[in-house]
């Protein structure tokens, strides 16, 4: 795949291509042209048509207008369209515009008990609905750095996440996600280039989480070391987003914050710095205020919603290609998280 | 540089080459003008054989001397500006931006924008590439735009937000002097835009070397964005030089696109921080020292507290300066300060109908 062999040129071309070992698409695209001229001895047309034809083999679509990908036309297009992945909350949604974004990395950032793994196990829901309820049909690889996968959480969650309508009660929720427990980088990256592709291509997962890619990056590297952790964090991510392109899933990255130098301005700031800011496509940030709230009491079909204090906490958009700096105030109860109406 | 190339490159016997060489025959350049009959008296090679080897090295040369044409005629710096002055910048709806820029983005060259995530280079590409379809009569460029994203940032759903509120803007003008509306709508910028999504550093390079046929097939492209070129040259890369070698023929490839064509380049740029021994690190753009010589133009968009600055860093024309901007619903926008301020920025050569703010 992807040699030269595989072309439409002239098959003196490919001999001497062959000859001095220029064979795959990459090398001869990064190769200059008159390397190329005056290592197989070819002339320039030549070279020039070849590099044509390999181009042309390499583009995974044709150029398309963006009325195309609006109206969705073009069989080609399913993986470029992007759509949304409901949060489970109408009104969270409704400020997401629908929810968070279908492919790409969105990274949940927060200090800790603001709610990035509740919101994590929300979304494992929400994903096994069907598109005409916000979801992606499939279910979902959890990756836990950190502690134990909140399993004892996650059912009870899903016991009233079925609750709300017949046709949920069908799903089997806790069939469709995956967990896998990794402890460090290298069992990360094996999980992700190896046993993750297998799961992904059954299709039965259209969501990946990795709570948290902070724990990964945060103990082994020295100070003399950050210019290597800032390769591994772009190689991380670069895989991510080739498993978000190729499968077309949302990737869900949890962040942990650190303090912020700045003497005005937010006293936290996420962490891993700008070097895995520049890898991820959207950036929620959760956090507790010191405000409280009286949850009411409801009955909903025999389980009790509400009844208790909680803290009122902020989610904001720090940054999204299609969303303004927007915050929004959440409280967290039995059924995980909903907007303060 | 065909006429430079060496003989022995060429498909000769091995004894012929021997034989050219000891004579003094080296380069395609010492056999021009010669006759067969010479040729052989020369090197002591057979005539039918000399009429095959000029022929193969003096046709390839032919080939090589139509590609490289006469040399242009010189063109006076009169005309050079006459030509400049011609070509209109395209807008970006934020007027402190484009007095920044000396009207706008301008053509036939390459403009880069750096920033750090979140501070609206996305926006800013998406809000170039609607308003290079405003409709001649408004004072724009009527053309179509290509954009190449990199990211995956491109949310179609944002560049409806921006279409719709350039459309508005166009139609309200309509209105005000008495032309048609409807010239320009929100479909007809949306399939005025190309979109190519690349994966990784291979398709970028393939799409930037088909995009001469491209803008062959379609002329009334008159701007390439590509959002954002560092992202697939900043991981997985180990040979450095390799990097700096791409994205150098890269960018002289777009700089003849944009001269041969008449088009604008718009790139965009990350930051990265610079550690200096004994000075406070900083944030520089991306893509190293080479990189920054790519670019004609240079701005540094960040954020100072809540305001977002764009920073004209580098540019042949215009000096250097700042000035805020904000992303509204519409896209990019000037800061809206009080009206007292604003009587103050009325100081453009253009008639102010064509130029109105929009809110």
């Amino acid at each position: 795949m992807n040699t030269v062999e595989d072309l439409d040129v002239n098959p003196k071309i490919k001999t001497s291509m062959r000859k001095v070992g220029l064979t795959s698409y990459g090398q001869i695209l990064t190769l200059s042209s008159q390397d190329i001229e005056r290592l197989a001895k070819l002339s320039q047309g030549e070279v020039t048509g070849l590099k044509t034809a390999i181009a042309q083999q390499v583009l995974t679509h044709p150029l398309l207008t963006a009325l195309d990908l609006q109206r969705g036309t073009k069989n080609c297009l399913q993986n470029l369209i992007i759509g949304k992945l409901s949060t489970g909350c109408k009104q969270i949604d409704d400020a997401l515009r629908g929810g968070i974004l279908s492919q790409g990395i969105t990274e949940i950032s927060g200090e800790s008990a603001s709610g990035k793994t509740q919101f994590c196990l929300q979304l494992c829901l929400t994903v096994q609905l069907p598109p005409e309820e916000g979801g992606l049909a499939a279910g979902a690889a959890y990756i836990c750095t950190e502690d134990a996968f909140p399993s004892k959480r996650l059912s009870q969650m899903i016991s009233y996440f079925r609750q709300r309508s017949e046709k949920r009660k069908q799903i089997p929720f806790g069939d469709n996600i995956f967990i896998e427990h990794v402890a460090d980088l290298d069992s990360l990256n094996s999980c992700i280039h190896q046993k993750l592709p297998h799961l992904l291509s059954s299709g039965s997962v259209k969501l990946v989480i990795v709570d948290s890619v902070a724990a990964v990056f945060r103990c082994d590297y020295e100070l003399k070391d950050m210019y290597k952790r800032s390769k591994h964090m772009a190689s991380l991510a670069a895989s991510l987003h080739r498993i978000s392109s190729k499968y077309c899933l949302p990737i869900v990255c949890v962040n942990q914050v650190t303090d912020s130098m700045q003497s005005i301005g937010k006293k936290n700031i996420p962490a891993l710095g700008l070097a895995w800011s520049n890898q991820i496509t959207c950036r929620l940030s959760l956090s507790r205020t010191n405000r409280e709230v009286d949850l009411p009491r409801i009955i909903l079909k025999g389980s009790v919603i509400g009844g208790f204090p909680t803290s009122i906490r902020t989610l904001e958009v720090v940054f999204a290609p299609n969303l303004p700096n927007l915050s929004l105030m959440y409280v967290i109860d039995q059924e995980g998280i909903k907007a303060l109406t | 540089m065909q006429s430079q190339r060496e003989l022995c490159s060429f498909p000769i016997a091995p004894s012929h080459k021997s034989k050219l060489t000891s004579a003094g025959f080296l380069i395609t350049e010492d056999l021009k003008h010669l006759k067969p009959s010479e040729l052989s008296k020369e090197t002591g090679i057979g005539l039918e054989e000399c009429l095959e080897i000029l022929k193969l090295v003096c046709s390839e040369s032919v080939d090589g001397s139509k590609r490289n044409e006469a040399p242009k005629p010189a063109v006076s710096a009169l005309e050079r500006l006459k030509e400049e002055q011609s070509l209109p910048p395209i807008i970006t709806f934020s007027e402190g931006l484009d007095n920044m820029l000396g009207g706008g983005v301008p053509l036939c060259k390459i403009t880069e924008f750096c920033g750090a995530p979140g501070v609206g280079k996305t926006q800013m590409c998406m809000q170039i590439a609607v308003d290079v379809q405003i409709p001649s009569q408004f004072g724009g460029l009527q053309g179509e735009a290509v954009y190449i994203d990199t990211e995956g940032s491109f949310i179609v759903e944002r560049l409806v937000d921006i279409a719709k509120a350039t459309v508005d803007h166009c139609n309200e003008m309509a209105r005000l002097e008495g032309f048609k509306e409807g010239e320009i709508t929100v479909e007809s910028v949306l399939s005025g835009v190309h979109f190519y999504r690349c994966h990784d550093y291979v398709e970028l390079l393939a799409t930037v070397h088909l995009l001469p046929e491209f803008i062959k097939k379609h002329p009334k492209i008159k701007v390439v964005l590509v959002d954002s070129v560092a992202f697939h040259f900043r991981h997985d890369f180990d040979d450095l030089s390799l990097r700096t070698r791409l994205l150098t023929t890269m960018a002289q490839s777009f700089i003849k696109r944009a001269t041969e064509f008449k088009i604008a380049i718009v790139l965009t740029n990350q930051m990265t921080t610079k550690f200096s021994p004994g000075e406070d690190s900083r944030l520089v753009p991306a893509l190293g020292e080479s990189w920054g010589h790519a670019s004609t133009i240079r701005v540094i968009l960040y954020w100072e507290g809540q305001k977002r600055w764009a920073w004209l860093y580098k540019s042949p024309s215009k000096k250097e300066s700042r000035v805020p901007y904000q992303i509204t619903m519409g896209g990019v926008r000037d800061i809206v300060t009080s009206p007292a301020d604003n009587s103050n920025d009325q100081s453009d050569d253009e008639p102010s109908s064509k130029r109105q703010k929009v809110s």
